[in-house]
């Protein structure tokens, strides 16, 4: 029953953030519309209309039309399936691997756990974008490719933090009563530790979810990133660029749900953060 | 900068080369300040998306490379103002009565960029090396149709053709290559690819990679030292980085998309400060099948994409109408182009009904089509830094989705393009353009004996009649022959389809107004590049 004490508390401190709430609100609409995106759009994503193309935002086209005269709101939600779907996916990656490797590395220590974080080392020196760049590059333009590319560059700050609980966690009493008991390994690493490990997880595994939609955007933006014509919130910025000068609405919307989305995640983040820990008291 | 004879791949719209002028729909602001006087001095920046590839212009296929080599070479005929053939580098020239002998009487006193003196050895070296086997160049065809070639005296040249050979005056438009410095060494290896040392109005001064090639006047050129100091090539990859440059004064000169045209371009400021001019390009843009891929074997189902495609579409969407649709390799107007030639317009129905002819249906009901068991799918490439192409793609990947093909686009970054995908043979279909020559000779692109690596028709292209109609038509004299041979071509290509031709768009060029001299001309802007001038009091650099 201490679960859902600790829970209870989590959920009024979180409930009192308004800005967290805000985020976890937003959040759940954008899914929601994501979700709905084919009955709540009046256009098809791809649908063309080049006799009306770079409309200003009228009743017909409330964010406009972009060059090739398709809908851009529709383009914005359905874009914003693309940024959910990196966002957990890639998150989902890193966070496994990262927890993993870190649950591993923290619960052996020794020369396992010297050379894992050696590998975190070498990994952290990478500057992650361009070894994207550059492994995107031998690769056919994919967005599951993106995905994965994303998670397997994103573990490190995981893997670190729950070694760093983990090394703590070990150490309890309770850990060296389970061990007493006979528990095997895998037993007490997954079944005692990893539970305990978790909160710091959720909280870089949120921010993280925020990092990946920026950095698909900023691959889209590139023009490497998810192939047309899928929309994405990169590519749309991407062909509203050359002509932004006049039709401010290609630029500004996609801009705009970039900007909402990933601050949503950061308070939502935040907001878990402040609630998980127990120093801070208001 | 007016090459004879030779067709490029072009990345964007070339800056300089040859763009014949509808003078009904090309316009020229008058200059709003007067002309001033005429002054030495001041440099030009130009924007291009592309960097070159060799400044060897034997070895290039590109149009970046062709826009600075144009300007440090020469040839011994070029094209004037009115695509008229004239003497560069020759004086004058002799055909004999049967049309087979050329004799080339050189220009005395042309010195190369390194102080030798241009000789006829100069022009033997360069057709020696162009027909050597050993030569990686896609420009070789025309030399090889010379029976002989020879040099009597340091400022004769004469050829020998064995059989009528029409373009072969134009072919002599090959840059000239300097003896002196290359021959007995290995073309391919020579400095020169980067460091090239030519004749030409500019002296080639430095490459930085990736950022500029920056060319300086020569003072002893022939046709008298040109008035702008320094040609300053800047390679900024995207248009509209390039486009903000110019406004910003960073560059002097670029051509502009159609939208910058229309909708960025009429305020007064921009008018004082630019002049833009348009025109029909020199170049058409089309989809080229990979004829070695099974899937497009069928003229059916390359006639079915034709019509699943709608040109006028795209003009409208991507060229906001500024361009015409092709229908085949020439440009509409020219003497060889055919008028009566239509290839299929837009009817999906049609596409729809040829591919079921061919045995692609729509089995398992998912919108795409099926034969034995594939899905009907292929990947477009085109090149970055071409918005229109990336755009026309889109465009044809939603048509051919409405008829149940599935296509993939892929852009890729020029380099890569030519040398691992088109030079390997190693896709299904590109988006790209060709430039269109004066002489409608398309042997190089067309004929089945050009499908090598680094050659021309890359996509395997093999009809035993439009190899008889290439080799009938280039070698006669007769106008009205060649005509024909050409006008059935057109006709047989039309229904082959091994391209989807798509358009001829109007190049645009925008160059600051503070260049004067500037006369557009059937042959576009830069055919008296050397006369531009910026009047003492306005020059800025």
């Amino acid at each position: 029953m201490r679960n859902s004490f600790f829970r209870q508390v989590f959920w009024n401190r979180f409930r009192a953030n308004r800005f967290a709430m805000a985020g976890a609100l937003l959040i759940v609409a954008l899914f929601l519309v994501s979700l709905l995106a084919p009955f709540i759009t009046p256009y098809g994503p791809d649908e063309l209309d080049l006799y009306h193309v770079l409309m200003p935002p009228s009743a017909a086209h409330w964010f406009g039309t972009d060059d090739l005269g398709r809908d851009v709101l529709t383009r914005v939600i359905y874009g914003a399936r693309i940024s959910l779907k990196v966002g957990f996916v890639a998150v989902g990656i890193a966070v496994a691997i990262g927890t993993v490797i870190g649950l591993v590395s923290g619960y052996y220590s020794g020369h396992l756990d010297n050379i894992l974080m050696r590998v975190v080392d070498i990994m952290l020196c990478f500057p992650t974008f361009f070894l994207i760049l550059a492994v995107i590059a031998f690769l056919e333009q994919s967005i599951w490719y993106i995905m994965i590319i994303i998670g397997l560059t994103g573990w490190m700050g995981v893997a670190r933090l729950v070694r760093a609980e983990v090394l703590s966690l070990r150490e309890r009493d309770y850990v060296m009563a389970v061990r007493a008991l006979g528990a095997c390994d895998a037993r007490i690493i997954f079944r005692h530790i990893l539970p305990n490990a978790l909160s710091p997880v959720l909280v870089s595994a949120t921010l993280g979810v925020a990092g990946a939609i920026l950095t698909e955007s900023a691959l889209s933006f590139l023009g490497i990133g998810v192939p047309p014509p899928t929309p994405s919130w990169g590519n749309i910025l991407t062909a509203g660029k050359e002509y932004i000068e006049f039709a401010w609405w290609l630029t500004l919307y996609p801009g705009l749900a970039i900007t909402v989305t990933v601050l949503a995640y950061y308070l939502v983040g935040e907001g878990i953060r402040d609630a998980l820990d127990p120093r801070l008291q208001r | 900068m007016n090459r004879g004879g030779i067709a490029f791949l072009v990345m964007v719209l070339p800056l300089l080369l040859l763009a014949a002028c509808d003078r009904e729909r090309g316009s020229s602001p008058p200059p709003r300040k007067g002309p001033g006087m005429p002054a030495y001095g001041d440099a030009i920046v130009a924007g291009s998306i592309g960097e070159p590839s060799t400044l060897i212009p034997i070895l290039a296929t590109d149009s970046a490379s062709s826009d600075i080599s144009g300007l440090v070479y020469n040839g011994l005929v070029r094209y004037d103002k009115n695509l008229q053939l004239e003497g560069d580098l020759a004086e004058r020239w002799d055909i004999s009565r049967d049309g087979l002998t050329i004799t080339f009487h050189l220009r005395r006193g042309v010195t190369w960029h390194d102080g030798g003196e241009f000789t006829s050895r100069d022009v033997l070296y360069t057709y020696r090396v162009t027909i050597d086997p050993k030569t990686p160049t896609a420009y070789a065809d025309s030399f090889r149709q010379v029976l002989k070639a020879e040099a009597p005296d340091d400022y004769t040249f004469r050829v020998t053709y064995a059989r009528p050979f029409a373009p072969a005056l134009e072919s002599w438009g090959m840059p000239v290559l300097p003896a002196h410095l290359l021959e007995g060494k290995d073309i391919t290896k020579s400095p020169l690819s980067r460091n090239p040392v030519g004749t030409g109005p500019y002296i080639f001064r430095q490459w930085v990679a990736g950022q500029r090639v920056v060319l300086e006047s020569n003072p002893n050129y022939y046709e008298g030292r040109p008035y702008i100091g320094r040609y300053i090539y800047k390679i900024i990859p995207d248009s509209s980085t390039m486009y903000m440059e110019l406004k910003a004064g960073g560059i002097d000169q670029m051509g502009i998309s159609p939208i910058q045209y229309q909708r960025q371009t009429g305020t007064a400021k921009f008018a004082s400060k630019f002049n833009k001019y348009r025109y029909p390009a020199a170049a058409y843009t089309y989809l080229a099948y990979n004829l070695r891929n099974p899937l497009f074997a069928d003229k059916r189902v390359r006639q079915a994409l034709t019509s699943a495609i709608n040109k006028k579409e795209i003009i409208h969407g991507v060229l906001l109408g500024m361009g015409q649709v092709a229908h085949g390799p020439f440009k509409p107007g020219t003497w060889a182009y055919n008028p009566d030639v239509r290839d299929f317009d837009y009817n999906p129905q049609r596409a729809q009904a040829l591919l079921a002819e061919a045995g692609w249906r729509d089995r398992n009901r998912d919108g795409i089509l099926v034969k034995n068991g594939k899905p009907f799918q292929f990947t477009i490439l085109t090149n970055q830094g071409n918005d229109q192409r990336l755009k026309s793609a889109v465009i044809i990947q939603y048509r051919l989705k409405a008829i149940g093909i599935d296509v993939k686009i892929r852009v890729i970054e020029w380099a890569s393009f030519l040398s691992q995908f088109i030079d390997k043979g190693n896709f299904d279909a590109v988006l790209l353009a060709w430039t269109i020559t004066p002489d409608p000779d398309i042997f190089d692109i067309w004929h089945s004996s050009k499908t090598g690596p680094k050659e021309f028709n890359f996509i395997r292209y093999m009809n035993p009649e439009v190899d008889r109609l290439l080799e009938q038509g280039r070698s006669t004299f007769d106008m009205d022959e060649r005509k024909r041979c050409y006008f059935r071509l057109q006709e047989i290509m039309a229904e082959d389809q091994p391209y989807t031709f798509l358009y001829v768009p109007d190049a645009l060029p925008v160059v600051s107004a503070r260049f004067r001299g500037i006369e557009p001309a059937p042959a576009g802007i830069g055919h008296n590049f050397i006369k531009w001038y910026v009047p003492k009091e306005e020059q800025v650099y």
